[in-house]
This record gives C-alpha cells, sequence and structure tokens, in this order.
C-alpha cells in the first residue's frame, strides 16, 4: 500500500508545514471569535450606566434663595428593563437661569439631611454634618461639600441628572 | 518542560492515547477535500455551542423580557451582533453541511457494514440538528419565532389520534404563551443538546473504530493517507473559509429584527424557517383529510428509509455507477427537497390570498380597465383598507364596499363621497380626501364601481345603520382587530375661545407606553402605516391631507416629522411620538375636523404593533431604531480586519512554504 511521502525528508518538511498551518488557523480563529466574547462580558461591566435629565418642575415657582426638597420620577434603565424610580433633590433657584441642586444624600455616610430654616443650614440627623447653603462643611464629619447635580432649564422647566457618588470619601466619586 | 508536563499528565491520565485516537487514523485513497464536511459541521456546532451559551449570559427566557433582552445583547452589549449573529446564520450552515455531509456518504455508500452505526447516529444527528432549528426559532419571541412555533406545533397537531396530545406537551397549555416558550427553551439548550453530544460521541466512536471508507475503486484506495494532519489540514482550511463566510453573512445580512411577537396581529403572514419550506410546500399538495399525510406520514416514511437503508441496500458494492437504483431514489429525494424548498421560498402567502379572491369575484384584477387598476393601488395606498373591507378583506369601522359596483350610487356621488364626506352625512367620521386630483379621483371611483356581482358574494361586515353610524361618530374604536377612524371632534371639545396657545396641537396627557422601549420592526411598521396612518398622514407619511377648522389647514406630516419629536438616540425619539400614539392629541384651531385618536389608550393597536409603527417613523426620518449603539468593533470594520488578518496569514505561510521547498 503507497503512502503520501510520509517518510521522506520533503514528507516531514510538508507535515512541520501542515502542522504549523493548522495551528496558526486554530490560534487565529480562536482569537477572532474570542475576544469578542471575552470583550460581550468584561466590557459591559466596567460601563458607567447612562443617565439623563429628568425634569423635576417650574423654575418660576421656585422661591429664589430658599432650599427646596423637590420630588421627580426618573427612567432607570437596568440593561433592557426600563423603571421609574422616585428620587428627591434639594434645589436652591439662584436667579431665573441658575438653579443649584444638592444630592439629599449626606457625603459622610448616605444618611438624608435636611433643611433647618431657623438655622440656615441643611443638617444631618445622623452624626450632626452642617453645610451651608453653598453645600460647604461647617461642623461635623462630612468628608466633602454637598454633591451637586448637573442641572439645566428648557422653557422655564428645570432639569436635574440624578447620579449616586461614593460616600465618605474626600473627593466627588460617581458610583 | 511541555514533555514533562506530558509525561505528568500521561503518568496519571491517558492523555497521549487520547491525542492517538483521536487524530491517528489511516484513510484509505489518501486525504481530500470531499472529507471535510463531517469536520466542518462539528467547527460550526463549537461555534454554535460557544455562542449559544454566551447569549445566555444575557437572554432572558420569559415572555416580557425574551425579545427585549435578546435586543440589547445586539445593540447594546460589544459584539452582541456578532454572537448572535454567528448563531443565527451558524443554525443554517449547520443543516446545510449536515445535508451535504449525509449526500456525500451516501453517494461513497458510506453507510454499508460494517458502518451501520455511524449512520444510524449520523440520521440521530440530522433529526436532532433539525429540532434544534425548530425549537430555536422561537426563542427571540419576535414575529417570526412566534409563528413559526404556531405553524409548526400545529402541524405536530395534525397527527391522527395523538396530534391534540402532542400539541399540548409542546405547548405546555392549550394556546402560546410562557409555558411554551420555557417548553422551547429547555428543549433547545438541554435535552436536545444532549441528545446532539450523545449522538456526536456515538458517531465519532464508531467512524473512528470502522475507519474511513474511502474510494470505492480499488486502485485509488491501494494509496494511503494519514488523517494527521493532512485531512485535518484540509479541515482547517475549509473551517476557516466558513467561519468569513458566517462573518460576512453576519456583517452584510443580518439577523431581521422582527417585531415583538404578537398574538392578535392579523398582518403577519406567517412563514416558516428556509429548512422546514419543504414541508410548508408539501402541505398544498395534501388539502383536507389529507393533511397528515403530508405533515406526519411522508417525513416519517423518509426518515423510516433513512434510517432503514443500510440494512435495505446491504450489497458491499459502493461504487455509485453501480447502484443506479440507491442513485436515482437519492436524485429524486434532492431534487423533490429542493424544489418544494425554492417553491416554498418563491411563494407568497398574500399573493395567494389575492388570487384566490379574485377567482372568486367576476371582477379579478385582470377584468379591470387600467384606470380602475390605478384606483385600486390608490385604495390601499391611501388607507382606505384600513377601514372599508372588500371581499372580505379590510377594516370594518367604514361600510363594506364588496357590493359598491351594483349599490346604485352614482360616479357623482362617490366622488362628492370621496371629496367631502360631510357632504351627505355631516357627522360622518370618513376623513375628506380632497387633496386628490381629479385623475386619483376617477381611478379611485372607477375601482369602486367595478366592485360587485350581486349573487353570490357575501357582504362580511354589514352597512352600519344609521344610529349605528352615528354611535361611531362619538365613540373611538375601540376593538383591537378595528382599524380606527380619525376622531371626529364635538365641537365644544375644540372651540377653545381663539385662546390659541401657539402649539400646533395639544397632546393629551399621559406617559410614553411600553412600546416605547421596544425595538419594533420598521418593515412590519411600513404595513401598518399604510393600513392604519395614511388616510391622513398621507402616503409614507408625507402629509398633505387637509384638516379643516385646525390651525395648520392640515393634518401633520411625518416625512419630515415635527423637529421638536427628533432625537438621534432612537429610544428617546420613540418616547417622544409614542405619547402621541398612545393618547393622541387634538389640532389647535377653531374648530378642527380630524384629531389623532389614542391608539393605545383605547387598545384599537396593540403595544407591538405600535412600536412597528413607531420604528418605520423612524425611519422615514432616517433615524434607525434598532442602531448598534455599542458595537465593540463596528461590524464591516470587523470583518475586513478579520479578512485582512487571515489573507496575511495564508499569503505568509503559502511565501514560507514555497521559500522552504525551493530551497
Amino acid at each position: 500500500m503507497g503512502q503520501e511521502k510520509e517518510g521522506t525528508e520533503d514528507g516531514l518538511k510538508r507535515r512541520g508545514f501542515m502542522e504549523l498551518t493548522i495551528a496558526v488557523l486554530a490560534a487565529l480563529s480562536g482569537l477572532a471569535i474570542g475576544l469578542p466574547l471575552i470583550g460581550s462580558v468584561i466590557k459591559p461591566s466596567l460601563q458607567k450606566g447612562q443617565q439623563r435629565f429628568a425634569r423635576v418642575g417650574k423654575v418660576d415657582t421656585l422661591k429664589t434663595g430658599t432650599p427646596e426638597d423637590l420630588n421627580f420620577a426618573d427612567i432607570t434603565e437596568d440593561a433592557y428593563i426600563r423603571s421609574t424610580d422616585l428620587h428627591s433633590v434639594w434645589v436652591i433657584k439662584n436667579s431665573d437661569t441658575n438653579v443649584t441642586a444638592y444630592s439629599p444624600i449626606c457625603p459622610h455616610l448616605g444618611c438624608r439631611y435636611k433643611w433647618q430654616a431657623d438655622s440656615d443650614h441643611f443638617v444631618c440627623p445622623c452624626h450632626g454634618s452642617v453645610f451651608d447653603k453653598d453645600g460647604k462643611v461647617l461642623a461635623g464629619p462630612a468628608p466633602r461639600p454637598l454633591d451637586t447635580l448637573p442641572t439645566k432649564i428648557e422653557n422655564g422647566d428645570l432639569y436635574v441628572e440624578w447620579e449616586q457618588f461614593k460616600e465618605g470619601i474626600p473627593q466627588k466619586e460617581t458610583i | 518542560m511541555f514533555k514533562n508536563l506530558k509525561q505528568w499528565i500521561d503518568e496519571r491520565w491517558p492523555l497521549t492515547q487520547m491525542i492517538h485516537l483521536g487524530i491517528d487514523e489511516d484513510i484509505p485513497g489518501g486525504s481530500s477535500f470531499a472529507y471535510v464536511l463531517g469536520s466542518t459541521t462539528i467547527i460550526v456546532f463549537l461555534i454554535q455551542a460557544v455562542t449559544g451559551i454566551w447569549q445566555l449570559f444575557y437572554y432572558v427566557p420569559t415572555v416580557d423580557h425574551a425579545y427585549d433582552s435578546l435586543n440589547y445583547l445586539r445593540t447594546a452589549v460589544p459584539f452582541g451582533w456578532l454572537i448572535h449573529g454567528l448563531h443565527y446564520w451558524g443554525a443554517s450552515a449547520m443543516i446545510i453541511l449536515v445535508l451535504l455531509h449525509l449526500a456525500r456518504v451516501f453517494i461513497w455508500g458510506a453507510y454499508k457494514r460494517p458502518r451501520e452505526i455511524t449512520w444510524l447516529a449520523g440520521i440521530l444527528l440530522l433529526l436532532v440538528t433539525m429540532g434544534m432549528s425548530f425549537t430555536g426559532a422561537p426563542l427571540p419571541w419576535d414575529e417570526r419565532g412566534y409563528w413559526a412555533a404556531e405553524v409548526g406545533t400545529s402541524i405536530a397537531g395534525s397527527v391522527p389520534l395523538v396530534g391534540n396530545l402532542v400539541k399540548r406537551i409542546l405547548l405546555g397549555a392549550s394556546t402560546m404563551g410562557q409555558l411554551t416558550l420555557s417548553r422551547f427553551f429547555i428543549l433547545h439548550i438541554a435535552l436536545i443538546s444532549i441528545l446532539l453530544i450523545g449522538g456526536l460521541a456515538i458517531h465519532l466512536i464508531a467512524f473512528r473504530k470502522s475507519g474511513s471508507v474511502g474510494p470505492w475503486d480499488d486502485k485509488k484506495r491501494a494509496k494511503s493517507g494519514r488523517f494527521w494532519p493532512k485531512q485535518v489540514f484540509y479541515d482547517a482550511i475549509v473551517g476557516v473559509v466558513v467561519f468569513i463566510i458566517l462573518i460576512g453573512l453576519v456583517v452584510f445580512l443580518p439577523p431581521p429584527f422582527a417585531g415583538p411577537a404578537d398574538p392578535i396581529d392579523t398582518t403577519y403572514v406567517p412563514k416558516p424557517e428556509w429548512n422546514f419550506l419543504f414541508l410548508y410546500e408539501a402541505l398544498k399538495f395534501f388539502p383536507g383529510k389529507l393533511e397528515p399525510l403530508g405533515t406526519v406520514g411522508f417525513p416519517a416514511l423518509a426518515i423510516l428509509l433513512l434510517v432503514l437503508l443500510p440494512f435495505l441496500d446491504r450489497k458491499p458494492e459502493r461504487n455509485p455507477a453501480r447502484r443506479p437504483y440507491a442513485m436515482a431514489i437519492g436524485f429524486v429525494a434532492t431534487v423533490a427537497l429542493v424544489g418544494l424548498t425554492v417553491a416554498g421560498f418563491l411563494s407568497n402567502p398574500q399573493n395567494a390570498q389575492a388570487s384566490k379572491a379574485a377567482v372568486s369575484t367576476p371582477v379579478s384584477s385582470g377584468k379591470l380597465s387600467s384606470s380602475a387598476r390605478e384606483g385600486q393601488n390608490l385604495f390601499h395606498s391611501l388607507g382606505c383598507s384600513g377601514c372599508h373591507s372588500v371581499m372580505g378583506s379590510g377594516g370594518s369601522a367604514g361600510p363594506d364596499l364588496s357590493n359598491e359596483g351594483i349599490s346604485g350610487r352614482t360616479r357623482d356621488w362617490l366622488m362628492n363621497q370621496i371629496k367631502n364626506p360631510n357632504s351627505h352625512n355631516p357627522n360622518t367620521i370618513m376623513p375628506a380626501f380632497s387633496s386628490l386630483n381629479d385623475q386619483q379621483l376617477t381611478q379611485l371611483v372607477d375601482y369602486l364601481l367595478s366592485l360587485g356581482s350581486g349573487d353570490n358574494l357575501s357582504i362580511s361586515t354589514p352597512i352600519p345603520s344609521p344610529q349605528a353610524q352615528a354611535a361611531m361618530n362619538t365613540t373611538p374604536v375601540a376593538t383591537p382587530q378595528i382599524s380606527p377612524e380619525p376622531t371626529i371632534i364635538p365641537t365644544s371639545q375644540t372651540d377653545n375661545g381663539g385662546t390659541n396657545t401657539g402649539s400646533a396641537t395639544t397632546n393629551q396627557e399621559g406617559p410614553p407606553g411600553l412600546a416605547a422601549d421596544v425595538m419594533g420592526s420598521a418593515q412590519h411598521g411600513s404595513v401598518l402605516f399604510s393600513n392604519e396612518c395614511t388616510s391622513c398622514h398621507g402616503n409614507q407619511g408625507i402629509g398633505g391631507v387637509s384638516n379643516p377648522g385646525s390651525d395648520d389647514g392640515e393634518v401633520p406630516s411625518l416625512n419630515p416629522i415635527d423637529s421638536e419629536f427628533v432625537d438621534q438616540n432612537p429610544q428617546i425619539f420613540a418616547e417622544n411620538i409614542d405619547r402621541i400614539i398612545q393618547h393622541g392629541s387634538i389640532p389647535s384651531g377653531p374648530n378642527p375636523k380630524l384629531a389623532m385618536p389614542a391608539f393605545g389608550e383605547t387598545n384599537t393597536l396593540t403595544q407591538q404593533e405600535i412600536s412597528d409603527i413607531e420604528a418605520y417613523v423612524l425611519q422615514i426620518n432616517h433615524v434607525n431604531r434598532t442602531q448598534l449603539v455599542n458595537p465593540g468593533i463596528p461590524p464591516k470594520q470587523f470583518f475586513l480586519i478579520t479578512l485582512a488578518v487571515f489573507t496575511v496569514t495564508g499569503v505568509a505561510l503559502s511565501l514560507g512554504w514555497w521559500f522552504r521547498h525551493s530551497g
């Protein structure tokens, strides 16, 4: 029975070339499908959630210089599931075109602070952090000022982009 | 180091033996490209297995999340388009490769003693592959998959005696629903998969035991080759070519977005996947009581023949030239299979229905004058069929027009009715088609006058009595199956006392509905749009339909749509128009005759239909509802990179070999 040049030098060369080709093609195919597979699992895990501005109210109904606690509905996207969550935000109208919005979460350990009109301060009931209207820490363990939220005003409507930040650290860092 | 590692493993586990078992084999007659089909099928199976498992990172098998979760994978997950696309096209490739492999084995006579078990396991793998295709199709829970499963389980239900039971077991209930999806899911990813892996193991072990069959010519068999590396070398080359073709198909012919499954949609015409088209077409030869013969009898007989083949054809002769009966049967079966598949592919159920209607009415389109034929086209493109039925086809909100030609109404009356319906009935809900020119009016009336035979036709929807018409004028149509008329607004509702706010419309309050979050099918949306929306928004949404009493004087164009709705983010764009479709809107003006009905609130359209229409409206405004938000690497770029890498590598290896060989 004849053989396909198995034992000859030429046959060995041919065999080596074929083995190399098989290995290279297998490796490349593995990369061509493997990298996308890995990317599809790892990349989304590292992406930050996209936020959108939510309408919280009319600017002309706010009193200038007085903090107000406003509730609003925010559409939350959890992958393909969209749900509406209620959030609150402290807003201070500086002028008809300028409004400051604070996250209602204390940057110390996440408690909800309150506005005390008599002392003109924000006070956190948990550990006694005190902030002024500009969000600056006046007293207590809070490591940073109150966290501001992005705002925009369109056609007299105030929009806020809801974000959450890491607590207990001096830098404002989005979660 | 590798030698030491190999030795270490060999002392504990038979690694070297297993490798030898896997690749050391003589091939009588030597290696050949003719033998690559089995290995290539395994390569594609591996792609299917990996991409199938990977989809489970995102896919959720529930009727409320299956469609959305898969679309999320396809558009928002990096390379999700590739993973799903490879699985989609890989399924078709599997069937083609399995059938080609079977054909080669048949021609080579490789099913004969002692290879009967290899053949039987192969037939099991063919059935299992078809089963994977059948159970995989409904998993996206889109229109295609839903209706494929509906038709498929109904075919199973036509089996005499046990059909109903089989259908109920497949569905998990009396109708398609969550339990059906769960069953198809578990069959696809577990039970049939296990059968596939088991069948493959038996197939490969039996193949290794009996070895390759080689050529039937003894002279050619005298030469011998090895499976490793030469046959694997051929396998690898063909495998890579098939892999690149699959990527090309994913990039240039991506799987369609068929729109969410809608059990009450009557505008979708189901057609099975291509690999079941032969069965679908064959059924046409077995009408009525003979149907089970086509659905079950012949397929069962064909499978039985395949199973019995090695036991019926026991002569050792393998040369096809000396097996005329086997070759003739194989040829006839192939021609029948391919012919039925092509015929099924070319057949159009809608045309079939239309031709049926044409046969039953004396006024077939063949007898229509050219003017009436133009009028027939206008009748559909203007959306008249959304409200009026002709020969049982069309909406039922307006009178049936099947016998309009013999109703005794004059040409002038009909023209007047189309141009100004209020002149005949001040309370009518029919919109005025005043934008039509004289020629179009004549064509439309020619068509209407051509309708009707008088004797053998039954009117499917009675012409509403004056009382019924009056009731329709004030009540928005709320039945899901009925196409709505534009709402006619009572004067008190629109009389804003001249305090026009400047806005062209007053949108009804309300949030976006469920449809806004769903990626509809623009293709199906165009059909729905022409049925439901063109009568007011014009053909393809270009407007031009008058709305007396409104400030704008016309129904707004949707092509292009008012810029305040447009957003390049398809989700936001869809939400913007969804509010109007769900809740309706009233045009500003002293006394607008037409208002946008609340299609969603009144359940006039299903949320699935609304999502399809929204996808279409986005498309005519150049925004793709299913655009890739996060492709990883854009598809075309990925294809070019892959092709370039493999080409350069192939050229480099060939040059390396050529230099070494010539040196």
